[in-house]
């Protein structure tokens, strides 16, 4: 049975510590209850742009784990990310993938390829220090304390079911300009 | 008459943008260059590979460029845009989703490829010319043209106009640079 989406980012949520995070689409709406820091930053409004902002943060903080809690929806609307990511080689940087096969906001059309796609080939071909894919829960929270400190760039394919919410049917939160700006001056005044 | 611009002078000119806007100090990287690879602006590009001041991501895509820029300043680092003029046309939605609506300063150096010497920009037979000003004039960005090396002063000015309009600003590079 595929996993519960938001049971896996209550482990991520639990065991993530200072990481910063970048949830969009249906990993925002669980996220935004888990942990209503202002260490997140929701990818709204610029689609699939997740992993790419998970990577400048990653290559402006390197002292810091990135976290990019990704959609497979989302990561094809800006695939070429992954060869960027791996040009870049951010160590810090973990991309998580939850793949549901469908575009769940929109209505869950299928994604092109629905789950055949093979993201974890397509990370490791594009050049990520490591990609796998996990689809049980008590794999992914016995792996997560490595996976939260291994050498990336990393991917990680989340096979998932639905979640309960979509940014859809759980409007609100705060607007992506004041997370952006709640974040930078909370990175500011660490870095400071 | 528009003159092309010595890679040098850009580069020397980046870096005093990047000093000014971490408030002096040394810092390596001094800055960013995301980009994704412009003809026009090749021999800056080029150039960069040699620099240990300045570190340059090639991105895949102007999307990634742009959403790249917006990590790295919300991670307090400055970075600078260096793409084309079809690079903007295909990343409209970034700029509007991050610049305007996302309210985060993205400062962008866009190649007019197949700029005609003797023409205004406006002018151009070139579609891709012709309608990148028009373009930018409809998202409200503010920009310049960058025609030759007495306008270098419009690097910083425009990348301080992004941080104080938390917004989107760029200048034009007129002809290839050398």
């Amino acid at each position: 049975m595929a996993m519960k989406p938001e049971e896996v980012l209550r482990a991520i949520a639990a065991g993530r510590g200072d990481a910063i995070c970048v949830p969009t689409m249906t990993t925002a709406p669980a996220w935004r209850t888990l942990a209503p820091d202002d260490l997140s930053i929701t990818c709204v409004g610029f689609m699939g742009g997740a992993s790419a902002l998970g990577l400048g943060l990653a290559l402006a903080r390197p002292e810091r784990r990135v976290l990019v809690l990704d959609g497979d929806g989302s990561l094809l609307m800006q695939l070429g990310s992954l060869a960027t990511i791996a040009g870049a080689r951010p160590r810090n940087l973990v991309h998580f993938l939850f793949k549901n096969g469908v575009y769940h906001t929109s209505g869950a059309q299928e994604i092109p390829g629905g789950f055949d796609v093979d993201f974890v080939m397509m990370a490791k071909g594009a050049g990520y220090r490591a990609a796998y894919t996990i689809g049980d829960l008590g794999e992914f929270r016995r792996r997560l304390p490595k996976i939260l400190t291994e050498e990336g760039p990393l991917l990680v394919e989340l096979v998932t079911g639905l979640a309960a919410e979509t940014p859809m049917t759980a409007r609100g939160g705060k607007p992506f300009h004041q997370q952006a700006e709640e974040l930078r001056q909370r990175l500011l005044r660490v870095g400071a | 008459m528009p003159e092309s611009i010595p890679a040098s002078l850009i580069i020397d000119t980046l870096k005093e943008t990047f000093r000014e806007a971490r408030g002096g100090g040394r810092h390596e990287p001094l800055g960013w260059i995301l980009s994704v690879p412009d003809t026009h602006q090749r021999t800056v590009l080029a150039a960069l590979d040699k620099e240990r001041a300045i570190r340059v991501v090639t991105c895949a895509t102007e999307d990634e460029a742009t959403t790249a820029a917006a990590g790295l300043y919300l991670g307090g680092e400055p970075a600078v845009l260096m793409i084309q003029h079809a690079g903007l046309y295909a990343s409209v939605n970034t700029l509007r989703g991050l610049g305007i609506d996302g309210r985060v300063p993205l400062f962008y150096m866009i190649g007019l490829l197949s700029r005609e010497k003797d023409k205004d920009p406006r002018e151009s037979r070139h579609s891709m010319v012709r309608y990148c000003e028009p373009l930018l004039d409809t998202f409200a960005v503010p920009h310049a043209r960058l025609e030759g090396p007495d306008d270098l002063e419009l690097i910083p000015e425009y990348y301080r106009l992004a941080q104080q309009r938390r917004g989107p600003a760029a200048v034009l590079v007129g002809l290839e640079t050398i």
